[in-house]
């Protein structure tokens, strides 16, 4: 299969500390793959890398074979990669609708004139901008509130609506940083079942996070990181059993974390 | 055109001792902008006051420099503390607009009520010293001039040691590096707050008082200081005390220095320029906000 | 509907020499239309990419000093004059504007204000140009095709034009996907660039356009007046534009519209003193910054967010 991110030897130091340290490994496309770790593994600090929200030391990052490192911000959405933040930003004084239609905006070709003189390129675009709008919003099941301002929404429903916002345009690969931190189990659920529904369309995901659960039942694959670099990579089965992550995350060996599965059943 | 080195001297002494007063006023304003994330439009306006508390004060006590100097600091002060607990100590950091905007408006209320009261007509201020001064070789400084560095050079003293030495001072330091830190070990942010505007103010007092026997005492006269001092702080980098001080005086010299020769208007020209220039290549300031490094 | 209201009003407003034969009322009316254009375009900057700037009252002195000397140096028409208004604003806003719109918010605030008051000093110090504190008096009527708009009403007909084109294409604007993502751009920067946006084409164009708008409106109240001199510059008219700005509810175009149109008389009830007439605006912007810092419109919109909020529930 065709890897549609490469990471390559990923460096980022902060005041000397080294935040990521030779960092390498593939996102596939079509399969949703998940990035866990410790407090402080640099989870985040490698999607900002990624994403261009943060200047990058060494190494390189691909997207779909184009070098995307260092690349700005706008540039690299432009080129194909999503992302949602880890404390969800939504525009909070827009409705839904426009805070999703201004996703999809500049990945239309309709310029200032085209809106001005409503040609039919403006036209056609706006409608396919709003169709997807509501399909999303459907999906997130926000469907009653699409004219009710961002800022009102819960903390949940806030994160669906970033999550259907990185949805909006065709994306090569969508980048979620805690999709389910601080959400009620009900709902993460849904959010399990949005996912797989997109993926089997075949939308390529990269999620960062800390509910191990939540990753287990979704990603193909699972890369954790330990300290800045790749402490191990494999099917969420392999992860679960990988001594080293045992002890990074729980400071556990294998036996003890049986006893403490034993323990939970 | 033959340049009299006498002349160039003489120049640059000026321009220093302009150059130390509107230190005064730039540490002022990154002081409270380091605290409080405010910039104080008003403070040119509590410079007048204190110049006219200086100006009122003078004939009280039979022009003795030195208590109308503290009853013009006291004045400044006490008015910027009534500024603060009054209209900005209920502001949060990320309203800056807002603050802009209200001290704004306070520094047009203050300034046309002192015109209102006092007219605008230029006061000529006398002290003990009259013109006296200090002559050397052909340099003349007034005994007023001398004063006024010595006052400034003493406070930028006592306010190194008040921040890096008292806890008050540590505290302020404490704020502006790391704000939420700060709050979580228990310092209170509007007493930090309180402090550091009553400090600003009565520095901001101090030079308005000391300028009032240099210069002529009007209802305008910190208007025109004030935007060269935010031009100074954006140059040192906004919240950064030691580089608001070295802007000050390279700012002073650099005025010295062009008003000799040239025509006022290249003055402020100048000032504008650099400010471009160094917004240009360094938007956050030439020297970084290290947040209140104090050396 | 909501169009033909607008469209009613305007109309309404246009009729206002048949329903008055007063001058001087009609003179308000024309300062209204004009400051209210300049308030508007305040309110792109300011309202909707969030950014307070000083800069305004540069621009509007800009504009008059280059329509009265486009007529009385260089012989141009009144119109000519207007056009350069409008060209020097754009450039000049071009190039203050990109440094200025890559710093912070604080710097940004700092930079415009130093770029009015050089502007000021340019005005007051440069003779030889502007005629330095003399000014440039007798501005002469502007015509076109032979009619000379040298009475009162006729040059409402000017100003009402204006006002009409220029809200128009400001609305225009302000209700496109661009007013939009100026919005979005104000709300939330990195998430406007993670969608693919660079904020800082619309934050210059927002800008030069303002710069614009604010100069051709100071070069029509140059030639109301007659004759343009550094006072023109007086912090005095930005301040009229930034109440407008904020009590209308900075952000909401028909609020600062509306504010525009009533506050038009304040100027002319507080004429007696101008310390005094300077002062009231003073305590009304400190009222209105500790009270209403989001104008009418923004009070408007926070209790009809509240109950939607309620209505959640």
């Amino acid at each position: 299969m065709t890897a549609i991110l490469e990471i390559r030897e990923l460096r980022k130091s902060f005041d000397g500390v080294h935040a990521i340290d030779d960092l390498s490994f593939d996102v596939e496309a079509g399969r949703i793959t998940g990035l866990i770790g410790p407090n402080g593994s640099g989870k985040s600090t490698t999607i900002d890398c990624i994403g261009g929200f943060q200047s990058i030391d060494g190494g390189k990052v691909m997207l779909a074979g184009a070098d995307i490192t260092g690349r700005a911000t706008h540039e690299i959405a432009r080129a194909g990669l999503m992302r949602t933040f880890q404390t969800v930003r939504v525009f909070e004084r827009l409705s839904l609708r426009d805070n999703l239609l201004i996703a999809a905006q500049h990945f239309d070709d309709a310029q200032w004139t085209d809106e001005l003189f409503r040609t039919a390129r403006y036209r056609r675009a706006v409608a396919a901008a709003e169709a997807r709008a509501h399909e999303l919003i459907e999906l997130v099941g926000l469907s009653r509130l699409i004219e009710a301002e961002a800022g009102i929404l819960s903390y949940g429903q806030r994160k669906l609506v970033a999550l259907a916002a990185a949805l909006m345009p065709a994306s090569k690969i969508v980048v979620l940083d805690e999709p389910v931190a601080g959400v009620n189990p009900t709902r993460i659920r849904e959010v399990e079942e949005i996912l797989r529904k997109l993926n089997s369309a075949g939308q390529t995901f990269l999620i960062v996070e800390h509910n191990v659960e939540f990753i287990g039942n979704l990603c193909d694959r699972v890369i954790v990181l330990d300290q800045g670099h790749k402490l191990a990579e494999g099917t969420a089965a392999d992860i679960q059993n990988d001594p080293r992550v045992l002890e990074a995350y729980l400071g556990m060996t294998p036996e003890m974390a049986a006893t403490a599965m034993q323990g939970a059943a | 055109m033959a340049i009299d080195p006498i002349y160039i001297v003489q120049l640059t002494v000026n321009g220093i001792v302009l150059g130390l007063l509107y230190a005064l006023i730039a540490v002022g304003l990154a002081l409270i902008f380091g605290v409080i994330e405010i910039i104080n439009f008003a403070h040119g306006e509590l410079l007048m006051v204190g110049a006219y508390a200086m100006a009122f004060a003078l004939p009280a006590v039979g022009l003795l420099y030195w208590p109308a100097l503290a009853v013009a600091v006291i004045v400044s002060a006490i008015g910027g503390l009534v500024i603060y607990e009054l209209f900005l100590s209920r502001l949060r950091t990320s309203e800056f607009e807002r603050s802009v905007l209200i001290t704004l408006a306070l520094s047009i209320i203050i300034l046309h009520v002192v015109q209102y009261l006092f007219t605008a007509n230029p006061r000529l201020v006398d002290t003990q010293y009259g013109f006296d001064g200090v002559d050397i070789g052909a340099i003349r400084i007034t005994w007023t001039r001398l004063i006024g560095a010595g006052a400034a050079l003493v406070a930028f003293a006592l306010l190194y040691v008040t921040l890096k030495y008292t806890q008050f001072g540590r505290a302020m330091r404490a704020i502006a590096q790391n704000r939420e830190a700060a709050l979580m070990v228990g310092i209170q942010p509007r007493a930090v707050a309180r402090n550091a505007i009553v400090l600003a103010t009565a520095l901001c007092g101090l030079a308005g008082a000391v300028l009032a026997p240099i210069q002529l005492v009007t209802p305008s006269m910190g208007q025109s200081l004030i935007f060269k001092a935010f031009a100074l702080v954006i140059i040192g980098g906004l919240g950064n005390i030691p580089g608001a001080i070295v802007a000050a005086v390279g700012l002073g010299l650099m005025e010295s220095w062009i008003g000799g020769f040239f025509e006022i208007i290249w003055q402020e020209l100048a000032v504008f320029l650099v400010m471009i220039v160094v917004l240009l290549l360094k938007p956050d300031g030439l020297f970084r906000r290290e947040a209140m490094r104090v050396g | 509907m909501k169009t033909l209201g607008v469209l009613a009003v305007a109309l309404l407003c246009g009729a206002l020499p048949y329903l008055t034969t007063s001058n001087y009322v009609i003179g308000i009316a024309i300062s209204a239309c004009i400051f209210t254009v300049a308030a508007a375009a305040l309110n792109i900057v300011y309202g909707y990419v969030g950014l307070l700037s000083f800069a305004q009252l540069g621009f509007w002195g800009i504009g008059g000093y280059a329509a009265a000397l486009t007529v009385m140096t260089y012989g141009g028409s009144f119109w000519q004059g207007l056009l350069w208004a409008a060209i020097l604003n754009a450039a000049v806003a071009l190039v203050i504007g990109y440094p200025a719109l890559r710093t912070n918010r604080h710097a940004f605030v700092i930079v415009t204000l130093a770029f009015t008051l050089l502007v000021t000093l340019i005005a007051r110090d440069w003779v030889d140009m502007t005629r330095g504190p003399l000014g440039i008096p007798g501005l002469p009527a502007p015509t076109l095709f032979g009619l000379e708009f040298n009475t009162t009403p006729r040059f409402y007909w000017i100003a009402w034009t204006f006002a009409v084109v220029a809200l128009g294409a400001l609305y225009i604007l302000c209700s496109s996907r661009i007013g939009r993502t100026l919005v979005a751009i104000k709300q939330n920067e990195p998430l406007v660039r993670a969608q693919g946006i660079s904020p800082m084409p619309y934050k210059l164009a927002a800008f030069a356009i303002s710069a614009a708008v604010t100069g051709v409106a100071g070069g029509i109240y140059a030639f109301h007046l007659r004759v343009i001199d550094p006072l023109f510059l007086d912090f005095y008219y930005m301040q009229t534009f930034l109440i407008m700005v904020i009590i209308g509810g900075a952000g909401s175009f028909w609020g600062v519209v509306l504010a525009g149109m009533v506050m038009a008389a304040v100027p002319e009830i507080l004429r007696f003193s101008a310390d005094f007439r300077m002062i009231i605006y003073g305590i009304i912007l400190l009222v209105a910054m500790l009270a209403m810092p989001n104008g009418v419109a923004g009070w408007l919109h926070d209790r009809r967010v509240e109950r939607m909020r309620a209505a959640l529930r």
